[in-house]
């Protein structure tokens, strides 16, 4: 009882942060206090949506897919279209962005949902390179290299105050679908899929549908990130759907922890501020970053999720669903 | 019919750079199970070691080439113990995203030491035109003619023959019994990564001096030769040999009579019928590599 209202007073505690922080920024850093709303506000948030979007089949289906960035692609490319020839609304933008994210999703689940394991991974690489190679040469929608430039601000949220607020709504709304899909009746089935899909599907849980559900779902919810990443740097560029951010949702995701929401709120959110704060140049901290998921893969599976347990519960063993499995998975014979 | 024949000169030399990464890939697949997700950068690592070993020109050929295999070799060498030997023993998963970590290291490394400008390592024979017939063919290409399949025959020869060989055949056939006859798979596995880069190191020797080298190139290739060993049958060496000349001149043809933008959407569409249609490969389905 106590535990459940401590975890009400942290999530009332960090909502009320999060909604006063413009506030908090002007007030207390007036100088520079859009660049901060900017490059930490805006930024770690847009983060912390689209991993949570992508946590969905890696850490909880235990799909590990590669394309994820060409949903958010989908979405930004929707939007930019949109509302540089027809001056769509922001709303119409994501309503059409995430039902052709939905739907490309439901083409590549059915594809590639049929392969086992590291076929579903490889082939979804191959997704994700072929969805970059299309935005480059499909000119006459994309512009190609060039880029779809000159996106308006959303209108009513123009301002960088409003889009903070656009964002952390869209984060919200991620973290809501993220709870309702891994907590509960789809939560456990989830897991039983994860763990061993045979075993899922003779207690009733259809493995195909548990992964295509989480696939599609954090595909909708990764454009309609998309569609304000569009809107609020307005500018699209092929490499938003190649693999580059493939990498960075996967060092998001382990260096917080796999599978566990704290995790890769706090992964989404190190991994913004830490190279500002440090100012390293970009090619510098992606090697940092490199070498970070490298050692958390092998040393650490649980990330900084599995840190904090055992600092705050005393936790021992593995937290996160990967720590547990390196430990040795029945599921997965290894040879 | 010039045209054509053109077209088949460059889709055998796109055929040869994706045999000889390919086979490297498929000999790491079949005998250790693992999937090297960083193994085209291995490709684009030896094309900078070739640059470095012409010194602008002052090495012959021959001596760089050599140089860039040895060097390869021992670099797969290194890297297998240094990094792969720890995810042996670990699930798919680890081994995926454990690999891909180290693709981002080496990619990003390059791009810090040497940026993303392309460098150029040209030979006095990549300069050199015959006349073939009706065609104009680079020099270059009739020494990647010649070299590959040679390469491809000692290979070859190597696993049926030597002792290492066989003990490679072996562990991909059925790994607890050569456990039990005594096969050291700690050495196997690093002589494997040897062989495996020094492949990679050979392309990019051969390929290089037509081309340039650049730190992106090899994220791509990983993909082409994945899609090659798929089409092959998983972690079979001449099946994946096969798949990867099928795969460079389908991709020269497209390019040629459809358009060159598009060319490397036929390896993606191949692999994905190939594993959608025949998940057992093109050659259907033998025991070990």
């Amino acid at each position: 009882m106590s535990a459940t209202i401590l975890r009400l007073w942290w999530i009332g505690a960090v909502a009320a942060v999060l909604l006063a922080l413009p506030a908090i920024v002007r007030v207390g850093a007036p100088g520079m206090s859009n660049y901060l709303l900017n490059n930490y506000g805006i930024g770690s948030l847009v983060w912390v949506a689209f991993a949570l979007s992508y946590d969905l089949s890696v850490g909880h289906a235990g799909t590990v897919t590669l394309a994820h960035p060409a949903f958010f692609g989908i979405g930004a490319y929707t939007a930019a279209v949109l509302s540089t020839g027809t001056h769509a609304p922001f709303l119409a933008a994501v309503v059409v962005a995430v039902v052709l994210a939905g739907a490309a999703a439901l083409v590549v689940g059915a594809l590639f949902f049929r392969l086992s394991d590291v076929f579903f991974a490889i082939g979804t690489l191959g997704v994700a390179f072929m969805a970059n190679i299309v935005a480059v040469n499909w000119q006459s929608v994309t512009k190609g290299a060039l880029c779809i430039t000159q996106i308006p601000h959303p209108q009513g949220a123009a301002d960088l105050t409003g889009r903070y607020y656009l964002i952390l709504a869209i984060a919200a709304v991620t973290a809501l679908v993220y709870v309702a899909l891994t907590r509960g009746r789809v939560g456990r089935a989830l897991a039983a899929v994860r763990g061993d899909e045979g075993l899922a599907q003779t207690f009733g849980a259809n493995p195909f549908v548990y992964k295509m559900l989480a696939f599609v779902t954090g595909a909708m919810l990764a454009a309609l990130v998309g569609v304000f990443q569009a809107h609020h740097i307005s500018v699209v560029c092929p490499d938003t759907l190649g693999t580059f951010y493939t990498l960075n949702l996967l060092i998001i995701v382990f260096l917080g922890g796999v599978g566990t929401m704290r995790g890769v709120v706090l992964g989404a959110v190190l991994f913004t501020i830490i190279p500002e704060l440090a100012r390293f140049a970009q090619v510098l901290a992606q090697l940092v970053y490199g070498v970070v998921l490298l050692v958390v893969v092998l040393y650490a599976p649980d990330g900084v999720e599995g840190v904090l347990q055992r600092a705050l519960h005393r936790r021992r063993g593995p937290v996160s669903i990967w720590g547990r499995e390196t430990a040795g998975d029945p599921a997965e014979p290894k040879t | 019919m010039d045209f054509v024949l053109e077209q088949l000169v460059n889709g055998l030399t796109l055929g040869s750079l994706y045999a000889l990464v390919a086979i490297g890939l498929a000999l790491v697949v079949g005998v250790l199970r693992l999937i090297n997700f960083a193994h085209g950068d291995l490709f684009m690592v030896g094309g900078y070691l070739f640059f470095l070993a012409r010194l602008g020109g002052e090495t012959p050929y021959g001596v760089a080439v050599v140089a860039t295999v040895a060097g390869m070799a021992l670099l797969g060498y290194a890297f297998e113990r240094a990094v792969i030997e720890r995810v042996l023993d670990k699930t798919w998963r680890v081994q995926l995203v454990a690999t891909l970590a180290i693709s981002i290291i080496i990619v990003n490394a390059f791009i810090y030491m040497w940026g993303l400008n392309p460098k150029m390592a040209p030979t006095p024979l990549a300069g050199r035109f015959l006349e073939l017939g009706m065609i104009r063919i680079a020099a270059q290409r009739l020494v990647i003619f010649v070299v590959a399949p040679v390469a491809f025959m000692a290979f070859s020869m190597f696993l049926q023959r030597t002792r290492t060989g066989r003990a490679m055949r072996a562990i991909s056939q059925n790994r607890e019994a050569c456990l039990v006859v005594g096969v050291d798979p700690h050495r196997i596995a690093g002589v494997t990564f040897a062989i495996s880069a020094g492949l990679a190191g050979l392309a990019s020797a051969l390929i290089v001096p037509l081309y340039s080298v650049q730190p992106l190139m090899g994220t791509l290739l990983t993909f082409k030769a994945l899609a090659a060993v798929i089409m092959g049958g998983f972690g079979q060496i001449k099946g994946a040999l096969l798949a990867a000349y099928v795969l460079g001149v389908a991709e020269a043809m497209a390019a040629g009579f459809l358009s060159s933008s598009y060319a490397d959407l036929v390896s993606f569409g191949v692999m994905v019928l190939v594993l959608l249609l025949r998940p057992q490969g093109l050659f259907g389905r033998k025991v070990g590599i």
